[in-house]
């Protein structure tokens, strides 16, 4: 799959939903789903899923759609665990195994990309986790990755972006979407 | 140690509430917790710990690492909850570059409450012979954190004075707990 394909099957779904993209994900989304309620893991990699989490659990009304990347995860392994103990209902884990780590400059992650991150989600406790491999069976299979009881993790089985950060800088900064998305979420 | 150079765990759990309950706008709905304390055990607050556990008005959540712990805060407070970090000196050295993306650069008010374990009374901390505690507050230094000690219960309301702090400033406060809770 192109990831490319991927966010605009989301994008298409998403409905009032909180999404927490990460490197490639990042420059793609934004021109994809410009007006989408999202703040950017940018500057801690690794910390996707854990800045999905405390949305999750503050805004137990809506999804939280965390778009992450499999260097990333591998680098805060340990948010597994932490997801699925929190158990938030509301929280699917986007997961662009891409088996590099192609915004640095594409090396090979960890485990030559056998690493099997649905098994070690499902192994965490999260409620569901599963590996899609074509875009048919993903447009089958998202409204439920979006709308079941979670945590749920979706490994992707995707190509290397055509964008990365480093090639498409850009978009607000952290700061300012900090900002803009509290006040979106709290106001009365 | 005597008795009366520890600080008990009721009332650092009661200036937590505090903290939370001057920042809030509206008291908590009966299915929202007054707010979030996120910890990696501290030795040092371990008392704390225990008390925050059976506590019915905050909610603790354990994280695998003081990174999460930071980016989860983030979600948190822009989600609207009130939230704190129970972390130790070694979890702020661990978690440096997240504390800089998230609390510098993402101006997210963090608090913590980051215990110096080993911390010898009769020093202060920074002529501590240990490198663990000698370098806590020269960090914080360094990435322009407001910090305090807290030492005796006289000091309980740096508290609610950091966690106010960090809101004004819209960044990371520390208090560091210069004593072991009991
Ligand atoms: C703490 C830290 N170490 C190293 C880096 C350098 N770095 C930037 S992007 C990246 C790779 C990201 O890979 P992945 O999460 O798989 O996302 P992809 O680019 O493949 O979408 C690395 C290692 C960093 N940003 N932060
Ligand atoms: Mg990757």
């Amino acid at each position: 799959m192109y990831p490319e394909d991927v966010l605009r099957a989301i994008n298409e779904v998403r409905g009032n939903a909180i999404v927490v993209p990460t490197m490639t994900a990042v420059p793609a989304w934004r021109t994809i789903a410009p007006d989408a309620t999202s703040v950017d893991c940018v500057g801690f990699m690794g910390g996707a899923s854990s800045l999905g989490l405390g949305l999750a659990l503050a805004q137990p009304g809506r999804r939280v759609i965390v778009l992450d990347g499999d260097g990333s995860l591998l680098m805060q392994l340990g948010s597994l665990a932490t997801v699925a103990g929190a158990a938030p209902p509301n929280f699917t884990h986007m997961l662009f195994s891409n088996g590099v780590y192609q915004t640095s400059g594409s090396q090979e992650i960890p485990g030559s990309g056998a690493v099997n991150f649905a098994g070690m989600a499902e192994a965490a406790g999260y409620t569901f986790a599963t590996r899609i491999e074509n875009l048919e069976e993903l447009h089958i299979r998202l409204p439920e990755l979006l709308s079941s009881q979670g945590p749920i993790l979706a490994e992707l089985a995707v190509e290397e972006a055509q964008l990365t950060p480093m090639t498409a800088p850009g978009g607000d900064p952290l700061h300012v979407q900090v900002s803009n998305l509290r006040a979106a979420l709290t106001k009365k | 140690m005597p008795e009366n150079e520890r600080i008990p765990a009721g009332p650092i759990v009661e200036a937590i509430k505090t903290a939370f309950r001057s920042q809030r706008t509206k008291p908590p709905t009966s299915k929202e917790p007054l707010g979030w304390v996120l910890s990696v055990p501290d030795t040092h607050q371990r008392s704390v710990i225990t008390e925050l556990e059976g506590d019915s008005e905050l909610r603790l959540l354990t994280c695998s690492t003081e990174d999460e712990a930071n980016a989860i805060a983030a979600g948190l407070h822009i989600g609207g909850q009130e939230v704190a970090l129970i972390i130790q000196h070694a979890g702020l050295y661990a978690s440096v570059n997240t504390l800089r993306g998230v609390g510098l650069d993402g101006r997210v008010p963090l608090f913590m409450l980051v215990g110096l374990l080993s911390r010898e009374p009769d020093l202060a901390p920074r002529n501590s012979p240990r490198s663990m505690v000698r370098f806590a507050e020269p960090l914080m230094e360094t990435f322009q954190v407001p910090y305090a000690l807290l030492e005796t219960r006289e000091d309980l309301a740096l508290i609610p004075e950091y966690y106010a702090l960090s809101r004004e400033q819209s960044g990371p406060t520390v208090v560091f707990v210069g004593r072991e809770t009991t």
